[in-house]
């Protein structure tokens, strides 16, 4: 392999700053969403905004494209190489450069990894808030690019709410410095932007975070339900009364059984149908109040037991089983399509219905667990890449329910970002106007188009997409 | 993407070399999901995905399905793995770490014979040296008259690569401290339980004394205590080196020695193992032996019978009496390392931490990251003896953070590493093993 720009680059970031070796780059060929591959010509590991924004330039140069990548988490194949091109990867630009306790900030390189923060945090009494189920794991920057939720953003809202300031490198190497924006930026609020662009307009290589008080009090509730519509149900009638938990999960009866036999057990009843994991902060008087009215709630619509976290161990173990839940899934199946829409709060018991009929009628065996208080679903669907019928059946269901979703007022993604895996639905979603609108703001900042090319807007005209594809059955009901 | 898809498919399984030198159902259990990545040392030291587990694994899944030779990468992939097994406690698909690079290593040294000077250090540690308690010692031995006569760096430089590791062996001691212990040693009081302990290879040589600490626990807790130094090295690091002929033959020589301790009325002894990595692997006997009709069944029984030592401990009954005889010691602040190999191999965490919780007025505080490897890692340490301190760096950083003035572990690779690593630091923590530690609180004053 004779890459023209190889030595440029191993003048900057060093010999351990690459993989060249074609062992070395395979290992790179997808992220979390494992149907999706391509070798990178070369993945480059720069260790901070100087070295990144110099790799840069020499890619510039060479009109290389760059894929940014966090530690490869994502589920959408957004971090997934493009042919020819070069992946970028955060991985050793994991320094915590500051952390402001009066304040309550954070400054960090974009490959610190998301529950490293709250770890380094905790001595100040505070935590970063946002907290993906693959917290251990995934990097910052990768939070920002895909805008990443969590249980926990259902109270304290998704990584936009919580980023303060950037350091951007654009695809020609010039180092876009947003860290020092107040609250009401002047002119054009680029943060904004920049935040769930999936990398497309630049590899962000510094953050500056808010950070949250740890509150006074916090109460963990595993409530056990007879069947998933009724714990669907209750959900939907919380938002209605407008009760504030921090946090709103479900799990069902599959999900339960996986994580039971995971080193993630965390004591849920192998008998129930579906079990909802709510959680109550701030003062004690409110998370008194709050947990009682949740607890009634759930009695109403005949939840068989009500538990309660004894002790910060307990609550951790609950949350340990929630946070590995698809992970658990490989003892089903070695793979697991995880989809993401969003169905509006109301609806939930319908289109968690709809989707696992979808699943059945094609044979596919399927797995809730969600961000129910965000209405943020996850059908998960345990299948095996080796069986190409069984991929192209999953492929399509998880193209109907994400049809379904739009069709009942709800949306594509809800936190795991476009990336390849849903690219061509974004014209389910939004007509050619929309996205031309979108392609022009990333010609803006990226005229060569080399910035993570060929994810998130399609690439073909949506009519050209949508004329010849007839729609798929089951759809209709 | 689009229906049906066009690159997702994986070539046909009759194309694969499935099984032949990867355990490829085990690497099927990976869902590819990343969340290991960050509790891998190696990956959290070059942030290379080919250094992680989820990348080996895809590498092996790879070899397996025919998309990749076992090229130089793919062995640096294998090679570099510390088996320190902190993979298998925190992917929630339940991935088997350890036994997929056993076979991997074991495959590559027959496909991809190592470098000769590796090949010959292994061969001569591995299969002449580690099993055989008199060339142990002779070596041990020797190895001293160096030491003393300040010769080591010398013959170091003569070996070239391989001395490296050699200027880092730890002082031996002198030879009454090497010797095997007594065959049997009674109840230190009524007596309630009857055990053997695992005398292995390295230990004796090295770790006589601590040994001798285990014994006198035992027998305080109400056991008597027999000697087992008949089959040697239980074959641990054979197997983690990838040469499971060996490892088998080992295993095949230790449980029929174990054996020979049933008395005549049938009772059999308890296995104790004070070496993590020694207990870890010889629980894991029934799986290497698994396809030898003559011995499965005979490793299904005896890995029964193994018990870590302060898993034996901290049953109730031995607890109690133990507790009884346990009083005060001035160690000051101390604090404990989990051994990979007891956690993760062995799931052992609280029973060490209830232990040194029964010493009266014990300052225990708390380390970061106490599961996190310290890079000891079997042979690592002297094969590739540069990662194995940068590893060791991030820990002596959490222990200095921790206060502590004496670090308790419970396997011989980790207290070796971090002897040494303190002392090239200049620091005067102290490193004991949990033996050494109960021991000294034996009849100490009482509360
Ligand atoms: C088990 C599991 C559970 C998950 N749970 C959740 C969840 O609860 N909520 C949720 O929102 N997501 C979840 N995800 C999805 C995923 O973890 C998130 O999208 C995460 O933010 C990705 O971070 P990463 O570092 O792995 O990024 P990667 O996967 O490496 O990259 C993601 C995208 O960001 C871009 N990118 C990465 N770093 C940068 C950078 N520094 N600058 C610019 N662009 C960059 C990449 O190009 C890519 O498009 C889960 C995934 C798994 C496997
Ligand atoms: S946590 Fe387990 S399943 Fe997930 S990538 Fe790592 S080894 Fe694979
Ligand atoms: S055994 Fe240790 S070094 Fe090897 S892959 Fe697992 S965590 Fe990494």
């Amino acid at each position: 392999m004779a890459l023209p720009y190889l030595e440029e680059l191993r003048a900057i970031v060093g010999d351990a700053g690459l993989v060249t070796d074609r062992a070395g780059r395979l290992a790179y060929e997808s992220d979390a969403l494992s149907l999706e591959k391509q070798l990178p010509e070369l993945v480059v590991l720069p260790l901070d905004t100087a070295q990144a924004s110099a790799v840069m330039r020499v890619l510039s140069k060479h009109g290389v494209p760059i894929v940014p990548r966090g530690a490869g988490t994502g589920l959408a194949g957004g971090a997934t190489p493009v042919a020819g091109g070069v992946s970028l990867s955060t991985a050793r630009m994991r320094e915590i450069l500051e952390i402001d306790p009066v304040g309550r900030t954070a400054r960090v390189q974009a490959g610190v990894v998301n529950a490293e923060l709250t770890r380094r945090a905790a001595p100040h009494d505070l935590f970063y808030a946002p907290d993906p189920s693959s917290q251990a794991a995934c990097t910052l920057g990768g939070n920002v690019a895909n805008n990443s939720g969590g249980p926990h953003c259902f109270k304290h809202g998704a990584t936009t709410r919580h980023v303060l300031g950037m350091i951007v490198v654009d695809a020609d190497g010039e180092v876009i410095d947003l860290s020092h924006q107040g609250p009401d930026p002047d002119g054009f609020d680029l943060i904004g932007l920049i935040v769930g662009s999936e990398g497309m307009f630049g590899l962000v290589t510094e953050v500056t975070l808010k950070l949250v008080p740890i509150p006074d009090a916090t109460e963990t509730i595993l409530a056990v339900f007879p069947s998933l519509d009724s714990a669907c149900d209750t959900v939907t009638e919380a938002i209605a009364r407008r009760l504030e938990p921090s946090a709103i999960e479900i799990l069902d009866e599959l999900t339960i059984d996986a994580v039971e036999r995971s080193v993630f057990a965390a004591g849920y009843p192998r008998e129930a149908k579906a079990v909802l994991l709510l959680e109550c902060e701030g003062s004690a008087a409110e998370v008194e109040a709050t947990s009682a009215d949740l607890t009634e709630l759930c009695q109403e619509h005949g939840c068989l037991e009500i538990r309660t976290a004894r002790d910060d161990a307990d609550r951790r173990r609950l949350w340990a089983g929630r946070k590995g839940a698809f992970g658990a899934m490989g003892r089903i199946a070695p793979d697991l399509y995880v989809a993401d829409v969003v169905a509006p709060r109301t609806r939930l018991r319908e289109i968690v219905r709809i989707a696992t009929d979808i699943c059945h009628e094609r044979g596919l065996k399927v797995s809730n667990v969600f961000h129910a208080g965000d209405g943020n679903l996850h059908p998960n669907i345990s299948y095996d890449r080796r069986d190409t019928d069984e991929v192209r059946r999953v492929l399509e269901a998880g193209e109907l329910i994400m049809r379904a979703c739009i069709e009942r007022g709800g949306s594509l993604t809800g936190e795991h970002g476009v990336g390849l895996e849903k690219q061509e639905h974004m014209c389910h979603l939004f007509d050619e106007s929309d996205l031309d609108a979108m392609r022009r703001a990333r010609e803006a900042l990226d005229p060569d188009l080399r910035m993570n090319p060929g994810k998130m807007i399609p690439i073909r005209g949506c009519r050209e997409m949508r004329t010849p594809e007839p729609m798929p059955q089951g759809d209709d009901r | 993407m689009s229906v049906p898809p066009t690159t997702a498919v994986e070539p046909p399984m009759s194309s694969m070399q499935a099984g032949v030198i990867v355990d490829y159902p085990a690497s099927l259990d990976c869902i590819h999901c990343g969340l290991c990545l960050d509790d891998c040392p190696t990956y959290r030291l070059t942030g290379v995905e080919p250094q992680s587990p989820r990348g080996r694994i895809h590498l092996m899944r790879a070899v397996a399905e025919g998309r990749l030779d076992p090229e130089p990468g793919y062995v640096e992939a294998i090679d570099t793995c510390l088996v320190c097994r902190h993979c298998e406690s925190v992917c929630p698909a339940g991935i088997h770490m350890g036994q997929m690079i056993e076979v991997a290593r074991d495959g590559l040294n027959r496909v991809d014979p190592p470098r000769w000077t590796v090949r010959m250090a292994r061969r001569i540690g591995l299969r002449g040296l580690l099993p055989s308690r008199a060339r142990l010692s002779l070596v041990a031995g020797a190895t001293r008259m160096l030491q003393r006569a300040g010769l080591t760096g010398v013959v170091a430089k003569m070996l070239g690569p391989l001395g490296a590791g050699l200027r880092d062996l730890p002082n031996v001691p002198p030879a009454r401290e090497r010797q095997r212990l007594p065959d049997f040693t009674p109840a230190d009081g009524p007596g309630f339980g009857l055990v053997a302990l695992h005398e292995g290879c390295v230990m004796p040589q090295l770790h006589g004394r601590v040994h001798r600490a285990s014994v006198r626990v035992l027998a305080a807790a109400g056991d008597a205590v027999l000697g087992f130094s008949d089959a040697t090295c239980c074959g641990a690091l054979q197997a983690h080196n990838g040469d499971l002929e060996s490892a088998r033959e080992q295993a095949r020589r230790t449980i029929a020695a174990f054996e020979r301790k049933t008395a005549d009325d049938g009772t059999t002894p308890v296995l104790i193992s004070n070496s993590a990595g020694c207990g870890a692997h010889m629980k894991e006997y029934d799986r290497l032996l698994a396809d030898d009709p003559e011995w499965a069944e005979r490793a299904k029984t005896f890995v029964t019978r193994v018990q870590d030592f302060a898993e034996h401990l901290a049953e109730p009954g031995p607890r109690e009496r133990l507790a009884q005889r346990l009083g005060r010691t001035d160690l000051g602040a101390v604090t404990y390392d989990d051994p990979c190999h007891l956690c993760h191999g062995q799931g052992v965490r609280e029973q060490p931490r209830h232990l040194m919780s029964d010493v009266p007025g014990l300052d225990v505080v708390t380390l970061e990251r106490p599961e996190s490897c310290c890079g000891a890692a079997g042979l690592h340490a002297l094969l590739r003896p540069d990662e194995s301190r940068t590893v060791l760096a991030e820990k002596l950083r959490d222990l200095a953070a921790s206060g502590a003035s004496v670090l308790v572990t419970a396997n011989p690779g980790c207290h070796l590493q971090y002897e040494s690593g303190l002392q090239r630091t200049g620091s005067d923590v102290q490193v004991l093993h949990l033996a050494e530690l109960l021991d000294r609180a034996l009849d100490g004053a009482p509360t």
